[in-house]
């Protein structure tokens, strides 16, 4: 009333500055050409700390804390200890670059950058590769299948995989007619159309595609034409407080009950299951929930070192929340355990610690070469390294198989929650199943 | 025509949780000449000061009176602490934007340094359903609206039939007027900071119940929302906001069911700026 025309302009500004902008708040640095003797080599988990995918950072900082200390513990890396930052991207491209631009700037003995998931991989990782800086990134993206960036690996698989292993979920639990429920996020939307693909190969029906914006704060309406549309089950991805949201409105809604949900391995973080146990009632959410995860082991040497290395740090980690033990089965905590573990070892192999240098090494330690001694901790390899033997890891993750972009991928298990939050393995997706699904 | 009832039962919700934010922002605005941007960022500190309490063991409905006493003091703070020291100086409308932006980000990001960055829910029971045709609304949804109408009844008796309302009335309207003619304004504005801050720790609790799971930023878009309610309406204008805000929590949710939901926003804004551009003091602002 009082104010003019150019003053509600710039409150119009202002307010879309506050709903798109975000924090940058990280700190990092210049890219590692061999750091001085004895000096602190920094590992940045680059990813959403804040924002509808928060859960994400803490998850992989989870393993970077564990795996780090696991080096440490067993001497460091030629010299060096290694120590974890975080870098927040808010989960949007837009404030991912000038993250990452600032953490070049700042962060002196930048040995390898994990992280960067689908939110801001496609922005980030050109920049990254830019500084000829390693990293290991969480994203599924299909565009990168193909792109030869040098300092760019991969142990997550294509996300279309992924939505082939949703629908084979659901052909398993003979569902039939299938709602999708994605967040409009960029991570969110690529499960989409090989999703649709995937569904009408296996002859299943679609019923309904709603499309969840991250920043809406109900979804009563999509969740109604969820439930007109009389699905078996929802194929859902939309993290935050949105999946949560819409879980407790379709509760509401359909008199009480629940429609069987699979989702992705996204869901597999103690975040995600706290907020939607909390949203809905642990034993509501358990009793009909799958997801499809990459096949990570829960035996044997591998995981006693990654489990005794990740619990080891429990209460330690800032932003984790939940039942600390669901990051033994999130894919980020065992695939960037696993990265972090190749990366100090090829700087071991390369006496070097500058990606251009120990980057090739992560491939012959991957992949390992012929003789190779077979190691399944930081520690043990380390030593037969040292012992001048060939090395080939295998971490909680499982074998490694790089290809010419940098890319291995695993094979998919079923997983499901328990009503305290631990996740069980009910069921494991061979290859021939996802191969029968894609076009 | 089941969905149409059920998305005028969901727009109805959506409309009083937006009434009572829009309600409280507008009169703010008002009266006191600052553009709150920072009305969102309180109402989530208030959710979440509720959910600790809630968490801590307390009824939620205890925790809402706390949060709605707290955001009080605290916009009254907020008001004598930063906005009254600036607008002292001199500053600008424009410049008191830029201070209410800064203070919402300073709010909504310790709120998450604090708090964490995932999402949360409060421990409560949505009681059972009531449905009439296609219209369905929860125990909990049905209370919110409750609250709505009794927030909008009181802002009227406040308004035209007590002292202290119409001192806001005349404030809003010409504050050295009103000075001269004997109102207190300062303890008037004072007074408006802790009415409005109490409607917003309201806004917040319930916005929060609403909407089943919540995190520090969840009040983001639901500004923008508060906004429209309040320029369709005639900024500054208590009815306005309220027939604003019923305006925009109808559109949104009928038009997501009949049209993809991605374009429910779409749809609200179209609608305002038609409606801007036709009377552009906004639905009741020309009676002011």
């Amino acid at each position: 009333m009082k104010f003019t025309t150019p003053v509600i302009g710039i409150v119009a500004l202002a307010v879309a500055v506050l709903t798109a902008c975000s924090s940058a708040s990280s700190n990092s640095s210049g890219s590692t050409t061999g750091a001085a003797s004895g000096s602190t080599l920094t590992i940045a988990d680059v990813a959403p700390f804040s924002g509808p995918d928060a859960a994400l950072g803490p998850t992989y900082l989870a393993s970077c804390y564990g795996a780090t200390t696991a080096i440490n513990n067993a001497g460091g890396v030629l010299g060096h200890k290694l120590t974890c930052k975080s870098v927040d991207t808010r989960g949007d491209p837009a404030d991912a670059v000038p993250a990452v631009n600032q953490m070049f700037a700042s962060t002196p003995n930048l040995a390898l950058v994990i992280g960067c998931t689908s939110d801001e991989a496609a922005s980030v990782a050109p920049v990254i590769n830019a500084h000829k800086m390693a990293m290991f990134c969480m994203t599924g993206q299909s565009e990168f299948d193909a792109v030869k960036f040098p300092y760019f690996y991969r142990l997550v698989p294509p996300d279309l995989e992924e939505s082939y292993a949703m629908v084979a979920i659901a052909q398993e639990l003979h569902y039939n007619k299938i709602a999708l429920a994605f967040g409009n996020d960029i991570g969110s939307q690529t499960f989409i159309q090989p999703a649709i693909a995937a569904i009408k190969k296996a002859g299943m029906t679609m019923t309904t595609n709603q499309t969840l914006d991250l920043n809406a704060t109900t979804f009563r309406t999509e969740a109604e034409a969820i439930i007109q549309s009389h699905p078996d089950a929802i194929m859902t991805e939309a993290l935050g407080s949105a999946d949560p949201t819409l879980f407790s409105e379709i509760k509401q809604l359909n008199g009480g009950k629940m429609i069987p949900i699979i989702g992705t391995s996204a869901a597999i973080s103690p975040a995600f299951f706290k907020s939607a146990a909390a949203a809905v009632g642990a034993s509501t959410f358990t009793s009909d929930f799958h997801a499809d995860n990459l096949v990570v082991e829960s035996n044997g040497p591998a995981y006693q070192a990654f489990s005794s290395a990740l619990l080891s740090q429990q209460g330690k980690v800032p932003g984790a929340t939940g039942d600390f033990t669901t990051y033994l089965s999130a894919p980020g905590g065992v695939h960037l355990y696993d990265g972090i573990n190749l990366a100090a070892l090829a700087m071991i192999m390369a006496n070097s610690t500058s990606p251009s240098v120990y980057g090739p090494d992560i491939v012959k330690i991957g992949n390992g070469v012929s003789g190779a001694t077979v190691c399944y901790s930081f520690a043990a390899c380390a030593a037969s390294l040292k012992a001048g033997k060939a090395i080939r890891y295998e971490g909680p993750g499982g074998p490694t198989n790089f290809d010419a972009y940098h890319d291995s991928t695993g094979i998919f298990q079923v997983d499901t929650y328990s009503d305290n939050g631990a996740v069980n393995v009910v069921g494991n997706l061979t290859a021939d199943q996802l191969r029968a699904l894609s076009s | 025509m089941t969905i149409f009832l059920a998305s005028v039962g969901f727009g109805l919700v959506t409309a009083s949780v937006l009434a009572v934010a829009a309600v409280g922002f507008t009169l703010q605005f008002g009266v006191t000449d600052v553009l709150n941007l920072a009305y969102g960022a309180v109402m989530i500190a208030g959710a979440y000061l509720a959910y600790v309490l809630n968490q801590a063991g307390l009824n939620i409905w205890v925790g809402l009176v706390i949060a709605v006493a707290a955001c009080s003091a605290g916009s009254v703070l907020l008001n004598s602490g930063i906005y009254t020291p600036f607008q002292r100086r001199g500053a600008s409308p424009i410049t008191m934007v830029i201070v209410s932006l800064g203070m919402t980000l300073i709010i909504e990001f310790g709120t998450q340094a604090i708090a964490g960055g995932t999402s949360v829910s409060y421990t409560m029971a949505q009681g059972p359903s009531v449905r009439a045709g296609g219209l369905v609304l929860t125990t909990v949804q049905l209370i919110v609206i409750g609250l709505s109408v009794l927030v909008m009844l009181g802002t009227h008796v406040l308004l035209r039939y007590t002292r202290l309302g119409k001192a806001m009335r005349a404030t809003a309207a010409n504050k050295t007027l009103a000075r001269n003619c004997g109102i207190r304004a300062y303890r008037v504005i004072t007074l408006t900071w802790a009415i409005t801050g109490a409607l917003c720790g309201l806004a917040g609790v319930i916005f929060a119940m609403d909407a089943g799971s919540f995190d520090a930023t969840s009040t983001d878009l639901f500004l923008i929302l508060i906004l429209a309610a309040t320029f369709l309406g005639g900024p500054g204008q208590a009815y306005g906001a309220m027939l604003g805000a019923v305006v925009i929590g109808l559109a949104t949710e009928i038009s997501a069911a009949y049209i993809t939901p991605s374009y429910k926003y779409v749809v609200a804004f179209v609608a305002l700026l038609l409606m801007l551009g036709i009377r552009p003091t906004g639905l009741l602002g020309a009676r002011a």
